[in-house]
């Protein structure tokens, strides 16, 4: 029966059903086709329209062959896939075995009043012993049926067998069956055109000796087993013998010569009036079921007691498999901690169980993160978790207390549930992550195997702690670079994105930053009528907390630039402002100065910056370095606005400014050599006749090829400030 | 990795720290320990020889800032000596002579301190 056809709705596998109901189809008329005509021979014979001649008797024994090879076909169609379950293969065999039993009981004993009892077999059940002939009318129909429900019974076995057989199927095991069959065909194909009457002679029998042989290997057959739950396995031994009942009842090799007490009386010489080989071959179907069901049996029978050893290493590995299950999808810390603790548990290796875990960072004694069956609370009363945890960690083995409330670093006493226990260590990377504690009730509860299976669950967790570890390490990894870029952006939005346009002065201004966000920061502001402020800070130290003051800076300069009268009213202010904001241990260099176009001067004062590298038109190239603290440096303002400087400067056509950060001066080579003063006053001077802009390129450039493989020490900033003259 | 390191000396009752290598923002912790130990071990005379010190980055001044105001409140000092020129124009152009005793010579630094604990 093609099964599905309704459910699939993919159109290759309906294709493919229709294909294979065809084919069920064309064999089920075959087969009813075979079996009526089978009735039809039988009835001409008995009625003696048929002359005993060997071509008809050809015909019809060719013609009854060919209909239960296609009834064999039909149902091994069936029967081909894999068992969904071991108890669903036994079902099947019970039910038709007791249906022929019962219908062969009644259809045996149907019209047997006509003939006489106590006679030879063939007689007795009504054929004419010599040439077979039914004698009664009876005798067809009994023939036909009986025959008909055997082959099918003993079909079903033989298909039913060869699933359970085959479980766990290789390329020998499929081969031996294979050949069983054949075997079993070619034993049965001796006795083919043979009399009712004949009995087996040694030509016969010799054929049977490969197919019997071949049973008893493919009896052993019984991987099946072991997988069977203790339940199962009783059930299984209880149908196993319902079958081995009805196999024996049917009767192996039934000669029926006082059948009488038979169930089904004289089936066996029924099927071999009907036809010798089918009669052989259920027989050997039977023969091969009753060898299959001893030896399963037996072979249950010796299962029996390794079955909770077989559960527990199933456990043993489901739990392991959970683990690693959960490396793959959770990473949930607290998650992984539960089924850590939980698992040992759930595989029955132990009666409660937690987690002990040290902190990543700290040296902190360990703490117990997880618990199955056990509260936390009882944890810490009863047992001093982190000295078990030590020990395990500085053997690096288990520690295992056969009676547990006799230990000093346990306060249990005998009635607390504690009576056995086991510290596997977590280790990782050589590294001891934790431990799982794992607890019976009974003392001496655990077997070395299951502190080997322990270890080897151990193993596991470690693996799934760290990798747990390290994921979220990768995160916080990403989340800082995250917001690093973050940082970054911003603040290259604090600097300007487009530079002051005063007639007569030329600008040029870049800066570029190290690998993290720094603190260096320049800005110019339109102070109208002609006034240009300009500024130039950098934030001592680096990462985040400069990158913050450096965004205080921008907010100085732009709240008090336009207020203050001098650069140096302005930086008094300025430091006046930040110095209540800095830590203690930083503090901001800054140059701020004032470009005055249309009286062409220019007012500069350095709070501990970098001196303004100026050069002339005439070549004169020099530092200015003007007294001056740094912000923040002196938070009273008293020192820093008594000693602070400032210069005038009149401005000549052709002057150049170069203001830059110390990450110019400071960029080191691979000798180790920074770059130094000299060789930027020695660049500026050789350049003086560029513009600003082309200033700012030599000097960087110079500095590249300078530092080559070195390295930036900091944020490099250059701006580079050049005086036309306002005519 | 680190190419920094502080040296303990005692001169009577002044401590003076070594300093050696290149102090910046990645071995400024070194140096605030150091300091911190001094302070700890109520040794407030100190003196910082830089002879051996190559380079100085504005975090390695920071340390400097950091326990200056502490260390006076004391009643000690931080008082810096044998500076190499480099190094002394960091300090320099900064500001540092203004807020802190630098010095020439350790032995002119350990004078002063015996010279003012007499006094």
């Amino acid at each position: 029966m093609p099964h599905g056809l309704l459910t699939d709705t993919s159109r290759r596998l309906r294709e493919l059903d229709v294909s294979s109901m065809f084919r069920s189809v064309v064999l089920l008329v075959i087969a009813i086709a075979g079996l009526v005509a089978g009735i039809g021979y039988g009835l001409l014979r008995w009625a003696g329209q048929i002359p005993d001649l060997a071509s008809i008797e050809l015909a019809y024994h060719v013609a009854i062959g060919i209909t239960y090879v296609s009834l064999f076909l039909l149902l091994s169609a069936r029967y081909a896939n894999r068992p969904e379950s071991i108890i669903e293969v036994f079902w099947s065999p019970v039910a038709v075995g007791i249906a022929f039993l019962v219908v062969g009981y009644f259809v045996s004993r149907f019209g047997q009043s006509d003939v006489v009892p106590q006679l030879v077999a063939s007689s007795s059940i009504g054929f004419d012993l010599d040439s077979g002939r039914p004698l009664a009318l009876a005798s067809v129909f009994k023939m036909n049926i009986l025959a008909l429900l055997e082959a099918l019974f003993c079909f079903l076995l033989l298909l039913r067998l060869k699933n359970l057989a085959l479980i766990k199927r290789t390329m020998q095991s499929q081969r031996q069956w294979n050949w069983m069959i054949i075997a079993m065909v070619v034993a049965a194909a001796t006795t083919f055109m043979k009399p009712p009457r004949f009995e087996l002679n040694l030509y016969q029998s010799i054929a049977l000796v490969p197919a019997v042989g071949l049973m008893m290997v493919n009896a052993f057959r019984t991987a099946w087993i072991v997988s069977l739950t203790f339940r199962d396995k009783l059930l299984v031994i209880a149908l196993s013998v319902a079958i081995l009942g009805i196999l024996l009842s049917i009767g192996v090799m039934e000669e029926a010569i006082a059948f009488p007490n038979k169930l089904v009386p004289g089936s066996y010489t029924f099927l071999r009036h009907y036809s010798y080989p089918l009669a052989v071959f259920t027989n050997l179907c039977i023969v091969f079921g009753i060898i299959y069901f001893t030896t399963t049996i037996l072979t249950v029978l010796f299962h029996l007691p390794t079955t909770s050893a077989y559960q527990q290493k199933v456990h043993e590995v489901a739990a392991i498999h959970s683990l690693t299950d959960l490396v793959g999808h959770v990473f949930d810390q607290s998650a992984l901690f539960d089924t850590i603790a939980a698992s040992p548990v759930r595989a029955s290796l132990a009666d409660a169980a937690w987690l002990v875990m040290v902190a990543r960072d700290d040296h902190s004694s360990p703490q117990v993160v997880a618990s199955h069956r056990i509260a936390p609370s009882r944890i810490e009363r009863l047992v001093d978790s982190a000295a078990l945890f030590e020990e395990s960690r500085e053997s690096g083995e288990p520690v295992v207390l056969s009676h547990a409330p006799a230990d000093h670093r346990l306060d249990a006493r005998p009635g607390d549930g504690i009576g056995s226990l086991v510290a596997v260590p977590l280790s990782a990377r050589g590294e001891t992550l934790g431990a799982i504690i794992a607890t019976k009730e009974v003392s001496r509860g655990f077997e070395p195997e299951d502190v080997e299976a322990l270890v080897v669950y151990g193993d596991q967790a470690a693996l799934a702690l760290d990798h747990a570890h390290l994921f979220e390490e990768r995160v916080e990894k990403e989340r800082l670079a995250r917001e690093l870029d973050i940082a970054r952006e911003v603040q290259s939005k604090l600097l300007p994105q487009q530079l002051p346009e005063v007639p007569g002065l030329v600008l040029s201004a870049r800066s570029v930053p190290a690998h993290e966000v720094g603190g260096d920061y320049y800005d110019f502001m339109d102070l109208g009528d002609g006034r240009l402020a300009f500024i130039i800070a950098d934030v001592s130290g680096k990462g985040t907390s400069a990158a913050f003051y450096m965004a205080a800076m921008q907010g100085i300069f732009k709240s008090l630039s336009q207020a203050a009268a001098s650069p140096r009213d302005f930086l008094v202010s300025a430091n006046a402002a930040i110095s209540q904001v800095l830590e203690k241990n930083t503090f901001i260099s800054v140059l701020y100065g004032i470009i005055d176009a249309r009286n062409e001067r220019m007012r500069i004062a350095r709070a501990g910056h970098c001196p303004v590298a100026a050069a002339s038109l005439s070549g004169e190239a020099a530092l200015w370095r003007s007294e001056g603290l740094g912000l923040g440096l002196d938070q009273t303002g008293e020192l820093f606005a008594r000693t602070i400087e400032e210069r005038d400067h009149a401005l000549q056509p052709g002057d150049v400014f170069v203001l830059y950060t110390d990450g110019l001066i400071e960029s080191r080579n691979a000798a180790g050599d920074e770059y130094g003063y000299e060789r930027l006053l020695a660049v500026l001077k050789q350049n003086r006749h560029e513009e600003a802009e082309g200033i700012r390129a030599v000097v960087l450039d110079d500095l590249d090829q300078f530092v080559e493989y070195g390295s930036y020490g900091d944020d490099t900033t250059v701006v580079v400030m050049k005086w036309h003259g306002n005519r | 990795m680190s190419n920094f390191s502080v040296g303990f000396r005692s001169s009577g009752g002044v401590t003076i720290l070594d300093l050696n290598g290149e102090l910046d923002a990645h071995t400024a912790s070194e140096l605030e320990a150091a300091i911190q130990k001094c302070k700890d071990d109520k040794l407030v005379q100190i003196v910082v020889n830089g002879d051996q010190l190559k380079y100085i980055s504005s975090a390695g001044l920071g340390v400097f800032m950091a326990y200056i105001e502490e260390v006076r409140e004391l009643g000690g000092d931080i008082k810096i000596a044998s500076l190499q020129p480099k190094v002394f124009n960091v300090f320099d152009l900064l500001g540092f002579p203004l807020l802190f005793d630098i010095v020439d010579e350790e032995k002119e630094a350990v004078l002063k301190f015996e010279n003012g604990a007499s006094a």
